[in-house]
């Protein structure tokens, strides 16, 4: 290769006061340095060598500029040249490759720059990013690695500007949980959809149909996603409104769509969700008698409306109210009831057997129910419904059929959604207020206790806030959906005739 | 009560401090109103306490008579027992302290008969060891006749047989136990929750003069000793069973010291590599368990918290490790690291996460509060879910129990075991019309029942839940096994 250089290699421009000769010794020398540069490589890692070297060899006779620059240090040392010469060889470059662009474009610069390039990511690039990879990954349950998404967004920043801000108010108040439980978050998303529509001008060229769902609902949806993965009632009515608006006739005029579509929801909130709920309502407070102990856990709007119901009637009962950490959502649903004047009981989580002693019937809310028969709901919702089985009292889940799934599961770990673990930590309110001096006092005499707003600083400790768990359909003795009381096992028969037949 | 607890949080530090200085009357009335306001509590503490109280209590007492001295430590005894009735821990050392009278007196008789009333005091700490195998295998001899929890306990000899042979010894113990079990009832009336076997035990801590003096162990019979000179000797006695039996209390401290590393040790025999274990609550038994497990072996700890009423004492023991909830701790300065320290992910959740989570785990590791006599027992709320959770996805449950929990209480009445704590750790009371208006309800115990459990492991080793009567007998009815089966 070396005698190609003098004839073939273009730099002659200024080279041509290189005898052949002498270019000849400096391309050994250079290729030597590149030897040697090579073999410094190696024992760092041994993947870029071979994927360099047939690099050169496609460009084969070019390599001699490239070397150049690749290992100008080894060079230097090995080289026995005058210094004339070197100032000499080190001008040759840049000329050499501006005046070789024409010529070779592909060959020496991109090369010689691609060395460099390749080894550093692998070197150095790769290691400050490993260990802020696994420090992350420590805080992150590995069972559930698949469930840490992206955090939960809380503001504003680098939000879609196609975002309405109907849309964007909506997501901040679900990631706050101030829009919380599965049919509220859809109706307010349905809401929310409904206002963006109105404010929705197809661009020219393109029609409603099939400009609106992928140009305009899907950053929507997804600004959604980004706040809290979405319900599965969410995405059974994002799948109805895109079935709806895909199905809208390209010659309708615009805002006659708009209205159109905008009915349509109003319909489907008012059909699906709320007539459904005084459907189920007026079913399940059938299994509420006199003398009855209804027990329920966290909080279910619907549950919530049966028990009112019930109480409406006249009928003489007591609830028992199980509620969890860190959400309490049964402090506010016992709250509303005993504002209603009802007889309630609050027991933790941890007093479960006290509570199924005592109780007749359990009625829960429900998250989604599974094509299996399981039901998803709020973590702790298994346990209830397990100490409930093993006492033989009837497990009933009340369900808009909207929430039906197709989904299937066996664990609590495949579909979940994980919280962010800070929900966990003690917050500064009175609860715990009150062990708290005396933790103190005890941590002056230590040295230096950790707390556990600490965690992060702890190796090897882990936080997990699960949000669901998957009640086994052994353990639901009925479910109440609008189509009336059905055994687990009909799920997915109701699921395709409401959410797949329509 | 006592001043003793000047400017401190009266606490069991407090209590064993003053314990030197006060008279033992006021000592006992101070144990008693320190478990009263729960300002001793969990088995360890009370266990302490009680043991303390007790050596204090033998200490001070000038003996006469050995039956004098039984009197005197059922009488205290049952004073701490009402004063809170479910900490049986309290219970479960006073039995054993009357264990170990009883015991010294024998052996002050066997030695005499045997010649020499000296070598007294060497035989006493190694006097306990021996005895425990061989009580367990006279107990063979009857084991089939002891079903369940209907434990051949002869609380009632009968005067008649006192040198029967073996096999009419068997058949009286067969009666006795029939005959037990109704007295037993009927004693626990005011006992609800005791077994009926048991009741006879408790009956004797309840009315400690129903028993007449004939009937202590040392005067009816011995087989191995010739029981001629019982009250000759009393004088010489006297010093001795005082030195004796609180040698024995020393003993009884000591194990209650080494229970943690002894039941430790049996640690790798349980975890294996990467493993998953659920474990509940702080306890100091489950960390020194997965401690000694952790320096040979890596695995996953995930510890569910125990909401409202422990959480923050798990919190202390994931972030902090081992530091005793007393504080400064004069004599065991319990102080160990937390398991991340020595490189074990420990995965914190709260309770509601333990069925969700419980298809990945690969062995439950329980402390209890209390185990009673058929091998149910007593933990912090939330452990029933947790084993009914366990048993749903078929994973093992092992519970660590010191000897010192196990209680010859039998479990009628689950609900009765069960303590109700402050409500005020749900809803603060701030929350003034909610906390009128609705009932808040704070249980701070479980019962788990016996079959929930695969596994307990205690500081004599494994075993099964159907075997712990066995135990149970071994340490609380020494005398009396013997008395039925010394005839053999």
């Amino acid at each position: 290769m070396s005698e190609t250089t003098p004839d073939h290699d273009p730099p002659r421009v200024n080279e041509q006061k290189l005898t052949p000769a002498e270019l000849k010794k400096r391309a050994k020398a250079e290729k030597q340095a590149r030897r040697a540069a090579q073999k410094d490589q190696k024992p760092e890692e041994e993947g870029p060598p071979p994927a360099a070297e047939p690099a050169n060899g496609i460009n084969g006779e070019s390599k001699t500029p490239q070397k150049n620059s690749s290992a100008p240090q080894q060079q230097q040392q090995q080289q026995q040249k005058p210094k004339a010469e070197k100032q000499q060889k080190a001008q040759q470059q840049k000329p050499g490759k501006q005046g070789a662009q024409e010529a070779e474009p592909h060959h020496k610069r991109t090369g010689s720059q691609q060395m460099p390039l390749r080894r550093r990511p692998s070197q150095s690039g790769a290691q400050p990013k490993a260990p802020v990879k696994t420090k992350k990954d420590n805080k992150q349950v590995e069972l559930f690695s698949h469930l840490y998404t992206q955090p939960r967004r809380h503001t504003i920043e680098g939000v879609s500007k196609d975002v309405h801000p109907a849309v964007l108010a909506l997501g901040f108040q679900i990631s706050s949980y101030e829009i919380c439980g599965s049919s509220a978050r859809c109706v307010a998303m349905l809401l929310a959809f409904k206002e963006a529509i109105q404010e929705y001008t197809t661009p020219v060229g393109t029609s409603l149909a099939r400009h609106l769902t992928s140009h305009y609902l899907s950053p929507q949806i997804d600004f959604l996603k980004s706040c809290r993965p979405i319900s599965e009632s969410m995405g059974n009515a994002i799948r109805w409104l895109k079935k709806l608006i895909v199905e809208i006739d390209p010659s309708t005029p615009e805002q006659e769509a708009k209205d159109e579509l905008c009915e349509r929801i109003d319909t489907f909130i008012r059909e699906r969700i709320t007539v459904t709920d005084q459907a189920i309502a007026a079913s399940a407070c059938q299994q509420i008698k006199n003398g009855s102990v209804v027990l329920t856990y966290a909080k279910s709007s619907i549950v919530e409306k049966t028990i009112l119901e019930a109480h409406a009637k006249g009928t003489q009962f007591r609830v028992i109210v199980v509620d969890s950490r860190p959400l309490l959502e049964g402090k506010r649903q016992a709250t509303t009831l005993m504002h209603a004047g009802l007889e309630v009981e609050y027991v933790p989580f941890s007093g479960i057997p006290h509570a199924v002693k005592h109780a007749t019937v359990v009625l829960l809310g429900a998250h989604s129910m599974l094509s299996n028969g399981c039901l998803q709901s709020r973590i702790g919702t298994a346990a209830v419904a397990m100490h409930a089985t093993k006492r033989d009292i009837p497990v009933i889940v009340c369900c808009e059929s909207v929430k039906f799934s197709g989904k299937v599961a066996l664990d609590s770990i495949v579909l979940n959604e994980v919280a962010p673990a800070e929900e966990l930590l003690l917050p500064s309110k009175p609860t715990p207020s009150r062990p708290a001096p005396k933790d103190s006092s005890e941590d002056e005499a230590e040295a230096k206790p950790k707390t556990l707003e600490d965690w992060k600083d702890i190796p090897h400790l882990q936080l997990l806030n699960l949000m669901y768990d998957v009640t086994p359909a052994e353990y639901v003795r009925m479910v109440i959906c609008e189509y009336g009381s059905l055994p687990p096992s009909s799920v997915p028969v109701v699921h395709r005739l409401a959410n797949e037949g329509m | 009560m006592p001043a003793a607890t000047v400017g401190q949080t009266p606490s069991l530090t407090t209590f064993l401090k003053s314990l030197k200085t006060s008279s033992v009357e006021s000592s006992i009335e101070l144990l008693a109103s320190l478990l009263k306001r729960r300002q001793i509590k969990n088995s360890r503490q009370c266990a302490l306490a009680t043991a303390q109280l007790l050596r204090r209590v033998v200490g001070a007492e000038r003996i006469k008579d050995p039956q004098k001295l039984i009197d005197r430590i059922r009488d205290v005894g049952r004073r701490l027992v009402a004063a809170q009735p479910r900490e049986m821990a309290v219970g479960n050392i006073v039995r054993r302290v009357l264990g170990v009278v009883r015991e010294v007196v024998e052996e002050q008789l066997g030695d005499d008969g045997s010649g020499s009333s000296g070598p007294s005091t060497p035989t006493s700490p190694t006097s306990r060891a021996p005895k425990r195998p061989m009580i367990s295998h006279t107990f063979s001899s009857f084991t089939p006749l002891s079903h369940g929890a209907a434990m051949p306990y002869d609380m009632h000899p009968r005067p008649g047989t006192p040198g029967s042979s073996s096999p009419s010894g068997v058949d009286r113990l067969a009666d006795a136990t029939a005959a037990a079990r109704r007295p037993g009832l009927a004693t626990s009336a005011s006992y609800a929750s005791i077994a009926p076997t048991n009741a006879s035990l408790l009956s004797f801590l309840e009315h400690p003069l129903g028993r007449s003096p004939g009937a202590t162990p040392p005067a009816t019979s011995s087989p191995r000793m010739t029981p001629v000179q019982s009250s000759m000797e009393l004088n010489k006695e006297k010093i001795d069973i005082k030195a004796e039996v609180i040698d024995g209390i020393k003993d009884l401290l000591d194990e209650l010291e080494v229970v943690d590393s002894q039941i430790a040790e049996s640690a790798l025999d349980h975890i294996h590599s990467n493993e998953t274990i659920l474990t509940h609550t702080s306890s100091q038994t489950v960390q020194k368990f997965l401690a000694t497990a952790a320096r040979k072996r890596k695995f996953t700890v995930i510890h569910a918290e125990a909401y409202p009423n422990d959480h923050e004492a798990t919190h202390a023991t994931i972030l902090n490790g081992g530091k005793k909830s007393t504080g400064d701790d004069d004599e065991v300065d319990d102080r160990w690291k937390p398991l991340t320290a020595l490189g074990i992910t420990v995965i914190m959740i709260p309770d509601t996460a333990v069925f969700a989570l419980m298809s990945r785990i690969n062995k439950v590791i329980l402390a209890p509060h209390t185990v009673l006599a058929n091998g149910s027992l007593l933990a912090a709320a939330g452990a029933s879910t947790i084993a009914l959770a366990a048993q749903a996805h078929r994973v093992p449950v092992v519970v660590l129990s010191g000897v010192y929990k196990l209680s010859p209480v039998y479990p009628f009445d689950t609900q009765e075991l069960i303590e109700y704590g402050d409500p005020g750790k749900v809803v603060p009371f701030e929350e003034g019309e909610f906390m009128d208006k609705v009932d808040v309800v704070n249980p701070v115990y479980d019962w788990v029942d016996a079959e929930l459990v695969s596994l307990y492991v205690t500081n004599l080793g494994g075993c099964a839940p159907s075997f712990l009567y066995r135990i149970v007998a071994d340490h609380y009815r020494m005398e009396d096994v013997d008395l039925g089966a010394k005839s053999g």
